[in-house]
């Protein structure tokens, strides 16, 4: 007996590790006639809005990005935004679901749910590192201007509330004893800086996306150019910008 | 001799690194260096207004050499400050984010301290002002996290690998609602139950995950 020519559709599950948001619990399967339309339209909302699937994607990219790099990067706020949208509207479907006994769809549930988890794993531990980042440079980044803004409002709430605090507690515990020209926390007074800054020489790991053109800082200012996939390890400092940009990423 | 008190603090900070408690907080030694500090800082000021101003130091070798140590001392002795309080209030930071209560793991270390001091109730965990600052540090850690409930930034920084892990109840922890219902959690007892629900609970010595 020949095989009928014609596959069955994939099955939802199968874009599931990647694309937590995409599976709609009890979506019911596409028929025939509607695929090529789908497909139409699938393509038309790659163009426009940026897809699930890469928001994923670029969370899990600039989380690691976040973890390697030694100085604290832009905050992705319009990124976090959409998938903390996403994740609101998951947490109320499985809201709705939950006490639903179909075994299939509980089943659907517990995937989704794992995914959802994964998700919040990610966003938590990527606030989490820009917080420990801020704590540890937190004078560094509180004068330098440029860099502040890199933060997200409430994390430089945070900074701000935070420094005064630890201010307070060091003025109260002992610096008020102290006599007035030793009261500074920022001195740099002996060769030695109170300002703990990040290590920016400091060696990184990369995977380049697209084609740059680094300058490297040799005697005689080389360029190095960089293909898009090739892996690098180099200094911090000469990749700065390219982080920034996307153009390459670090891993 | 000088710069010896302050040695003193910064090894009780590193002994606090190693401590799951933050031990009581050293308020004589951390009086005795400031009041050092202020010693010498008084000691230079003599020194400098005996010259009245026009001080040249190649002339007067040995003065200019108490000067230096002097300010080499103080220096130190706030280096030595510094760190110690550093030490302890990134304790306090850290028991803040695991969502224990501070004042009463500093209750607890008192009670363990107090074993080798008959004075105990005198010695204090936290300090006055480190308990000012555990507890506004607290409000400003819930106000950022207010931001992001859903994510519940104090959660586990370990990926999660199971929606569902098994656990064993530690300590009675009476009964907690969960989507499939509510369980009771009576000590030495095992489930099975979803990750999220219990993880505060883990964190907090009631439960013991089970690999």
């Amino acid at each position: 007996m020949p095989r009928p020519a014609k596959s069955p559709p994939p099955t939802t599950f199968y874009l599931l590790p990647l694309n937590f948001p995409t599976l709609q619990p009890h979506e019911a399967p596409i028929p025939p006639a509607m695929e090529d339309i789908d497909d139409i339209l699938r393509e038309f909302d790659s163009q426009n809005a940026p897809s699930n699937a890469k928001d994923y994607d670029d969370l899990l990219k600039w989380w690691i990005n976040e973890r390697a790099a030694p100085e604290i990067l832009q905050y992705q706020e319009d990124l976090v935004e959409r998938i903390m949208t996403r994740v609101r509207r998951q947490i109320e479907q499985i809201e709705d679901q939950t006490g639903n006994l179909d075994p299939r769809s509980n089943f659907q549930l517990i995937i989704v749910q794992t995914e959802l988890e994964r998700v919040k794993f990610l966003i938590r531990s990527y606030l989490r590192t820009r917080i420990s980042k801020i704590d540890k440079h937190a004078l560094h980044i509180l004068s330098t201007p440029t860099i502040r803004h890199l933060l997200s409002i409430s994390e430089q709430t945070y900074l701000r509330t935070h420094q005064a605090l630890l201010n307070e507690l060091y003025l109260s515990s002992f610096l008020k004893n102290f006599p007035g020209n030793l009261k500074r926390l920022d001195d740099s007074a002996g060769g030695l800086t109170m300002v703990e800054e990040p290590d920016l020489e400091g060696a990184v790991f990369l995977r380049v996306v697209r084609d740059v053109n680094v300058a490297i800082a040799w005697e005689n200012g080389e360029a190095l150019d960089m293909r898009a996939g090739d892996v690098y390890v180099i200094r911090y400092s000469a990749v700065r910008e390219a982080v920034g940009r996307g153009d390459v990423e670090l891993i | 001799m000088y710069g010896e008190l302050g040695y003193k603090l910064v090894v009780h900070a590193k002994r606090t690194q190693a401590l799951n408690q933050l031990p009581p907080y050293q308020t004589d030694i951390v009086r005795a260096v400031t009041r050092e500090v202020r010693d010498l800082h008084g000691d230079i000021d003599e020194i400098t207004k005996s010259y009245d101003g026009d001080f040249n130091p190649s002339e007067d070798p040995a003065r200019a050499c108490a000067l230096l140590v002097h300010h080499l001392c103080i220096r130190r002795n706030k280096r030595c400050l510094l760190a110690y309080h550093r030490v302890r209030a990134e304790k306090i930071e850290q028991m803040c984010w695991n969502g224990m209560d501070v004042a009463e793991q500093a209750q607890a270390a008192r009670v363990t301290e107090g074993d080798d001091n008959v004075a105990g109730t005198s010695s204090h965990a936290l300090s006055p002002e480190e308990d000012e600052y555990a507890r506004q540090y607290g409000d400003m850690l819930a106000a950022y996290k207010g931001q992001w409930t859903d994510i519940d930034l104090t959660g586990s920084l370990e990926p999660p690998k199971d929606l569902f892990i098994d656990v064993r109840v530690l300590k009675d922890a009476g009964e907690i609602q969960t989507e499939y219902g509510a369980i009771t959690l009576s000590k030495n007892s095992q489930f099975f139950v979803r990750q999220g629900d219990v993880e505060r609970l883990i964190k907090q010595g009631f439960l013991q995950k089970l690999s």
